[in-house]
């Protein structure tokens, strides 16, 4: 069985991507009009608002609202924050009421110039004016739809907190994983093995928020370089927004396009590749989490019948653009794509790649595929 | 008048220093003419030359004294540079007419209220006031350490473990620092009393009370020493975590340790400190199985490590339909967080477990949570830290490793005292296990501390945060205390 699959990996080679990414986009939008209310899909699908919409920490302070009239909204919070106990996690293993009063918290901390008023309550200031990023309705409506539609935190607040980044994000792109972070620990490593690797040209495909790439931009030396794919117009612009927010304009290009297609000029001239591309089997799809399933870019979630088309492309793509002593990393679904994609490199790509190893995230579950070209 | 003034002064302050130089060279070497043609070109020694003998004597026996304390510690070897040392710190400073500080304790003048104008008031509270910080310090202790840290640096071999030979001269160096400011505490004391003695020979009243207006805003200066000096231990400025955890009892306990954080989050508040949650595990009903907060503040670890050990309530538990009276129990741990380069554990990364806890299911993609709980066990010791409450993965795991490399080091520090009696503090006896203080809400009202029996009878005060007395209380008996001993 296992080599049938192979078999049908080296007939869809390069080649495929691009009709491959058209069906995809199709079928996102679909879902968007079948699935999501009205109002949201408007934003995220609008191919006018090119312009990423600023995360609410960094907007200006240009509404206000008296303490009192702050703490109702807060208790309002709290109560519905309360109400939701444990059911969203014995559903779909969403958040439960402790995860979503730490969240109304961070909402505050986001949404104030000075949150500490509002978290150590004092009643002799009730009537104080405080500054606020959002004004009051905008506030019941983000808590609202958070715990109502379920749409996750990080586009409620406009951001996530990464490493030791905080990237703006927004519908239509995904938001970075904890998980993730782990990747760029796996370059910094390689790139102490390998002083050269940290000159060189890196690839981050399927950037979405332009996360790995920001954070491999942050560890690369003087002539290192990033450029980060994507084939999402808003991801483009969102990575974009997130890439000149940290000053690193000059070190990665965002581009549009399909994984390789932007980069093929270097091929054989790349010292890194990695991704975190779409691994999600299409028949887990439907009963996701609803942040997940309701919310994010299907774009960046569906792998595929097996969740492993677009790891198997990338792989193929490695032993193309890598130069000799390239490194890649590749972040999968757990233990079973983890063992398909050793076996497969080492079956189909023979000799190619060496030191390949899999490395567990820190709930134990098998996440990353990495290797050196040879 | 003023330039006889100047001059007097100036003798005053030379003459300090005749003493102490011919007096050591004395030792080092009797028969250097230098020496002696330097201090009989200093400006007429006339009147001093009785109290010069008087303290050459007394100096002498001291450092006898001491000689016999090293020998007892470290054999027979010394040399004259440690002899020259026990010598001039065992001079008493005196006034123009021999007045030393111990005098000025001995002759318990009155103390009045600081704004009675009275010199001899004032400069009884400050010679008071120097002598409980010597206490405080453990001045003969000092002593003796000092001397043993300079026999160290002399070692020609020190430096080839440069770590050592950087805490040795980091140690000296700060005690160095103690000692010298408490000698130029009585100096000043001393000098003062001198220009009022002046002014009245003068009869220049100006001059008096300007003196006397000195005296006093010194007698305020050395209050606030006093405060500092219980605070002298070697990690007492650092920041600290505090943590907390709920004894057995369920939901009664864990409503009480919320409590007790709470209190400390509202002392840390009122003290100005940043307070940082760092690790919380609520309680499923009410309050808090355990919580790690961050006090971020110049001596919080001094004050705080005051509270170490079980804090013990009584009350009417709202918990219970019955309402029966409960006795419940939360135990509290401070950790200081010792600045890079002074840590006592060097970690090593291959000895670490890390793990994302409270994560179920297949994660990446199929997950969006904002929960990213780290748990790190250093495998060696067993020791684990964890963090949930930062906004990334990374920044929790960041959190996590400072709390157990403050959680290393304090055990290592532990270990150190045990093996270093002399360096046990009464503090580090108070184990995690120990009951320190009583919270009572019926059938009467009182929190009184078992260490020290301060008590008061306001717990809601208490409860609010106000524990500085308690705090305080505390940290004087058992200095105090100690250094009875």
């Amino acid at each position: 069985m296992r080599t049938r699959k192979i078999k049908l990996m080296n007939l869809t080679s390069l080649a495929r991507v691009s009709s491959l990414s058209t069906a995809f986009a199709s079928r996102t939008l679909h879902r968007s009009i079948t699935c999501r209310p009205i109002s949201c899909s408007s934003v995220s699908h609008a191919p006018t608002s090119l312009k990423p919409k600023p995360p609410l920490f960094l907007r200006p302070l240009t509404f206000t609202a008296t303490l009192s009239d702050l703490q109702k909204w807060q208790n309002w919070a709290k109560t519905l924050a309360s109400s939701v106990g444990s059911s969203f996690t014995d559903l779909d293993n969403g958040p439960d009421s402790e995860n979503l009063h730490r969240e109304l918290n961070w909402l505050i901390e986001d949404a104030l110039e000075n949150p500490k008023s509002l978290l150590t309550l004092d009643d002799s200031k009730r009537d104080t004016v405080l500054q606020l990023r959002a004004d009051l309705d905008e506030l019941y409506s983000l808590w609202k739809q958070r715990i109502e539609k379920r749409k996750p935190f990080q586009y409620i607040v406009g951001c996530e907190h990464w490493r030791d980044l905080v990237l703006s994000v927004e519908e239509g792109v995904l938001i970075p994983r904890p998980e993730t972070e782990l990747i760029i620990d796996l370059v910094d490593d390689a790139i102490k093995q390998n002083q050269e690797l940290k000159e060189g040209l890196w690839a981050d495909l399927g950037t979405g928020s332009g996360a790995i790439a920001i954070g491999i931009g942050r560890i690369l030396g003087d002539f290192g370089r990033v450029i980060a794919t994507d084939l999402s117009p808003i991801a483009v612009q969102v990575a974009s927004f997130n890439v000149n927010r940290y000053n690193l304009q000059d070190k990665i290009s965002v581009k549009q396009g399909s994984w390789f297609d932007p980069l093929m000029e270097f091929e054989g001239r790349v010292a890194g590749i990695v991704s975190n591309p779409p691994y999600i089997p299409s028949g887990h799809i439907r009963g996701l989490q609803a942040e997940v399933g309701r919310h994010e870019p299907i774009l960046a979630l569906d792998g595929g019948e097996d969740g492993m088309s677009d790891l198997l492309h990338l792989c193929n793509g490695a032993a193309l653009m890598l130069k000799p002593g390239g490194f890649f990393a590749f972040e999968t679904n757990g233990e079973d794509q983890c063992l398909f994609l050793v076996d497969h490199m080492k079956t189909v790509h023979h000799n190619s790649f060496y030191n390949l190893k899999i490395i567990p995230d820190f709930a134990g579950i098998k996440r990353f595929v990495t290797g050196i070209r040879s | 008048m003023s330039s006889n003034i100047l001059r007097r002064v100036y003798k005053r302050s030379s003459s300090i220093l005749s003493r102490y130089q011919s007096i050591s060279t004395l030792f080092v070497s009797p028969s250097d003419p230098q020496s002696i043609d330097f201090s009989t070109s200093i400006d007429t020694p006339r009147n001093y030359s009785p109290v010069f003998e008087f303290p050459s004597k007394d100096a002498s026996g001291v450092s006898l004294l001491s000689n016999k304390r090293l020998n007892f510690s470290f054999g027979s070897s010394l040399n004259n540079t440690r002899l020259l040392f026990s010598t001039q710190a065992a001079v008493q400073p005196s006034t123009s007419d021999g007045l030393t500080v111990d005098a000025i304790v001995a002759n318990q003048w009155a103390i009045l209220d600081e704004s009675e104008n009275d010199w001899k008031s004032h400069a009884s509270a400050i010679a008071q006031s120097i002598r409980l910080i010597k206490k405080r310090l453990q001045w003969e202790k000092l002593k003796v350490r000092l001397e043993i840290l300079s026999f160290q640096l002399e070692k020609p071999d020190l430096w080839d473990d440069p770590v050592h030979a950087g805490k040795i001269s980091r140690e000296h160096g700060s005690l160095m620092g103690k000692m010298k400011e408490v000698n130029g505490l009585e100096q000043e004391l001393l000098e003062h009393i001198d220009m009022i003695k002046l002014a009245r020979e003068e009869n220049d009243p100006d001059l008096e009370s300007e003196s006397v207006k000195a005296l006093l805003k010194m007698r305020q200066n050395v209050k606030e020493k006093e405060l500092e000096a219980l605070l002298a231990g070697e990690h007492d400025s650092c920041s600290c975590y505090i943590e907390v955890q709920a004894g057995a009892g369920g939901t009664e306990s864990m409503d009480w340790a919320g409590m007790v954080m709470q209190m400390y989050k509202l002392w840390a508040e009122r003290r100005g400190y940043g307070v940082t949650i760092v690790d919380e595990m609520r309680g499923e009903i009410a309050g808090i199985k355990r919580a790690t907060i961050k006090v971020d503040g110049e001596y919080a670890y001094g004050y705080a490590k005051a509270e170490v050990g079980a804090h013990r309530l009584v009350r009417i538990s709202p918990f219970d339909a019955a309402k029966r009276r409960h006795t419940s129990f939360a135990a509290v741990a401070v950790t200081p967080i010792l600045g890079d380069g002074s840590h006592h554990v060097n970690i090593n990364e291959s000895d670490l477990r890390i793990e994302r806890y409270r994560s179920g299911g297949a994660g990446g993609q199929h997950a969006n949570v904002t929960d990213s709980a780290v748990r790190i066990t250093h495998i060696p010791t067993g020791i684990t830290a964890s963090c949930q409450n930062e906004r990334s993965q990374h920044q929790n795991k960041a959190s996590a490793m400072a709390v157990l490399q403050s959680r290393l080091d304090q055990r290592e520090m532990a270990r150190q005292a045990q093996m270093n009696s002399q360096y046990t503090q009464s503090l580090t006896d108070n184990s995690w296990g120990n009951q320190i203080r009583s919270y009572v809400l019926h059938p009467y009202r009182m929190v009184k501390d078992l260490r020290t029996n301060f008590e008061v009878s306001d717990p809601d005060s208490v409860l609010e945060g106000e524990i500085d007395d308690f705090i305080l209380s505390f940290l004087t008996d058992s200095m105090d205390k100690e250094n009875e001993v």
